[in-house]
């Protein structure tokens, strides 16, 4: 069962990222880790301490305000070589709203540009009106419809080459035009898809952990868990917005 | 008054006439859309009608509670209240509760956070009562900022407000500095003492206000409310002006002595209620004091305060005690729970969560709330999921350790309940939209008890 099998997750600045109940998925992470008996360690990186990504299994960036992104934009550049180091090595992210504007090459805060990571092929602009509302994106690495909410003025686009997290089946995802919802990019997630993300889709939850198992410990078989409860509140949404 | 803002009154008072006389509907808000539709500035032309002033109270948590008090306690000291008493608290709802009657002593209204920026540049209140600041609907209201911003410059456009602020919570000081450097008079109320509470899980407002520092606490009474500072700029819980000092928090309700340097201190209780209600009584007492209630007065409105709103509304079914509470936010529903575990008796509880627009859409917030406290005591005996985003709620309780079924019918729920030994209570939790519904449910189920 066990075989001592464990991850190290890091949470970046949890006090500052935390718009939309975002601890919601570190949970989710954790709980699915400790019901199939593997270990599961959080480590929150807070202002002012380095972050090491040595033994780093799953990263996850959150959503704040504008003012509290800048703040964290500002803190990772200082590290942005090593976050780029662990992308490409097949290190698994996760990155939501502002985390996700902050993977690209840039986005605006205002009409101010802010300089992001580029760890991924793509950058944000602004629109108006905000796309705000429930989302339904239809992904490949998930046996159901992921199902959320999105709250964002960024419009994000993918570079050629990047794969979109999934297709928009319900509310607007990226920009509100190409149909398009996030980025998926080696194991990295990006997605406008906030708050409870990973509560009502176990699908996703376990894909990351899988890809995570598999680049630490080699080829890996979650054993499958009881979602009925997940899957009713996924599906009761899909059947009241399809 | 304008001969259009005379037309407008008289529409809307006809608008009011017809629903409660011949629909019996309460229709609290369109009597104001109606007079408003003829004259947008009605609200400006129905002030000069209160004769002594008037009080706004806004803030994400606590309004209808702190407004109810306070126009029930200025009616008691015999004066005549206009007030917007079921919670309608944006500018149609403000104008139908100016409408009636031709004078009035004061107007008491509860006013919406964004809703200041149409109601005190017309209303130009005597105070405005600013008695917290929550991450709330965020799909609606957007971010904390720019719901501080809104109410900034609501005061610059009403410069005669004096803001009566709560001086213990960093985001409402965030509100009251920058108002006061525009010249608005501020005073500011709190909790003068460490009343030695657990701290919420996901932390509010963390960061100074001015230089982003983190804040350092002597002592917090709730979420980001407590004694602050900022070690770096000087940013700080301001000298109180009316405290609260010998706080009593049991399972028979609050005590607390209200103290200022204007008056003799006041021994202030209520029977019902958790820390967040000291901070709406001493908001309340201190409008009082300023409007020339006193003391015994306001004593004695608290002593018969039901304001019947769902807001710890208590009925009895079938030998159980049912106890209705209105949460619609984190912080709002961790009040709640540590309502709950101060009553040891062994109890149910059913949480209702919609999202309709007035809920906000967005019910990623119940991922904030610490229901994983409800597993710390044995005396939880069960809890049940209800709502349009029962199932949400239930996922979010499996999370917690929790294994609570989906009901969907209030009947159902109570026959659950009533497993268990009789005299141990049913807590009911809903955000906003199934507050009247549940309300009136079981207002019908303790009446057929009787």
């Amino acid at each position: 069962m066990n075989n001592g099998q464990s991850l190290q997750v890091l949470h970046l600045y949890p006090e500052l990222l935390n718009l939309y109940g975002d601890s919601g998925n570190m949970l989710v992470l954790r709980k699915r880790l400790e019901w199939r008996h593997l270990g599961c360690t959080v480590h929150e990186v807070h202002m002012g301490e380095r972050a090491s990504l040595a033994d780093v299994d799953l990263v996850f960036i959150g959503g704040g305000s504008d003012r509290e992104q800048r703040i964290v934009c500002d803190e990772l550049h200082q590290q942005r070589q090593e976050f780029a180091a662990f992308v490409e090595d097949g290190g698994v992210m996760l990155a939501v709203c502002g985390g996700y504007q902050l993977l690209g090459h840039s986005y605006l805060m205002g009409e101010e540009e802010v300089r992001g990571l580029s760890l991924v092929d793509l950058y944000t602009d602004r629109g108006s009106p905000r796309l705000i509302g429930n989302v339904v994106v239809e992904s490949r690495i998930a046996a159901q419809p992921i199902v959320g909410y999105e709250n964002h003025g960024g419009r994000t686009h993918l570079e050629a080459g990047v794969e979109a997290l999934g297709r928009v089946l319900h509310g607007y995802g990226n920009d509100g035009q190409s149909g398009e919802e996030g980025c998926l990019y080696r194991n990295v997630v990006g997605t406008y898809v906030h708050g409870p993300l990973l509560p009502k889709n176990p699908g996703l939850a376990d894909w990351l952990i899988t890809r995570a198992l598999e680049r630490r410990y080699g080829a890996c078989e979650l054993e499958p868990l009881d979602d009925t409860d997940e899957l009713a509140a996924n599906e009761t949404m899909r059947k009241r917005l399809l | 008054m304008s001969s259009k803002s005379v037309v407008a009154t008289i529409a809307g008072r006809t608008t009011y006439a017809v629903l409660h006389g011949l629909l019996h509907r309460a229709g609290s808000q369109l009597p104001g859309r109606v007079a408003l539709a003829i004259d947008p500035q009605v609200v400006a032309h129905l002030k000069s009608k209160t004769r002594k002033g008037s009080v706004v109270v806004c803030g994400t948590n606590g309004k209808t509670t702190t407004t109810n008090v306070i126009a029930a306690t200025l009616e008691a000291a015999g004066n005549h209240v206009l007030c917007n008493r079921d919670g309608a608290n944006m500018l149609p709802g403000v104008a139908s509760a100016l409408l009636p009657g031709h004078t009035a002593d004061w107007a008491v209204i509860e006013a919406d956070e964004l809703s200041c920026a149409h109601i005190l540049p017309q209303l130009q209140p005597t105070y405005l009562v600013l008695l917290n600041l929550f991450r709330d609907q965020l799909d609606r209201a957007g971010e904390i900022d720019h719901v501080q911003d809104v109410i900034v410059q609501s005061l610059a456009a009403s410069p005669a407000t004096t803001l009566l602020v709560c001086g213990d919570d960093p985001l409402c000081l965030g509100v009251a500095e920058r108002a006061q450097a525009a010249g608005t008079k501020v005073l500011a109320f709190g909790i003068n003492e460490d009343l030695g509470l657990p701290c919420d899980r996901v932390p509010e407002a963390r960061f100074c206000q001015r230089c982003g520092t983190e804040l350092s606490y002597a002592y917090r009474s709730y979420a980001q409310l407590g004694a602050f500072r900022c070690p770096a700029c000087g940013f700080a819980r301001p000298t109180l002006d009316y405290r609260a000092t010998n706080v009593r928090l049991g399972q028979a309700g609050v005590t607390f002595d209200f103290t200022c340097d204007e008056a003799d201190s006041w021994q202030v209780s209520l029977g019902d209620g958790g820390v967040y209600i000291v901070y709406n009584l001493l908001a309340a007492a201190a409008v009082a004091l300023r409007a020339g209630v006193d003391s015994a007065t306001f004593l004695q409105t608290l002593d018969g305060f039901d304001p019947g709103n769902g807001r710890l509304q208590h009925f009895v079914i079938g030998d159980h005690p049912v106890v209705l509470n209105l949460a619609k936010n984190p912080t709002g529903l961790n009040q709640n729970i540590s309502l709950m575990l101060a009553d040891e008796r062994l109890k149910a509880l059913y949480i209702i969560i919609n999202d309709e627009a007035n809920d906000g859409r967005d019910v990623s917030w119940l991922w904030d709330v610490d229901f994983e406290r409800l597993t710390e005591r044995q005396d939880v005996s069960f809890v049940m999921a209800g709502g349009h985003r029962a199932n949400d709620l239930q996922v979010r309780l499996k999370y917690a350790g929790i294994a609570a079924p989906v009901v969907l019918r209030m009947d159902d729920v109570l026959d659950c309940a009533f497993v268990l030994p009789k005299q141990n209570p049913l807590y009911v939790i809903t955000n906003y939209s199934a507050l009247w519904p549940t309300k009136t449910k079981l207002e019908q189920r303790s009446q057929k008890d009787e």
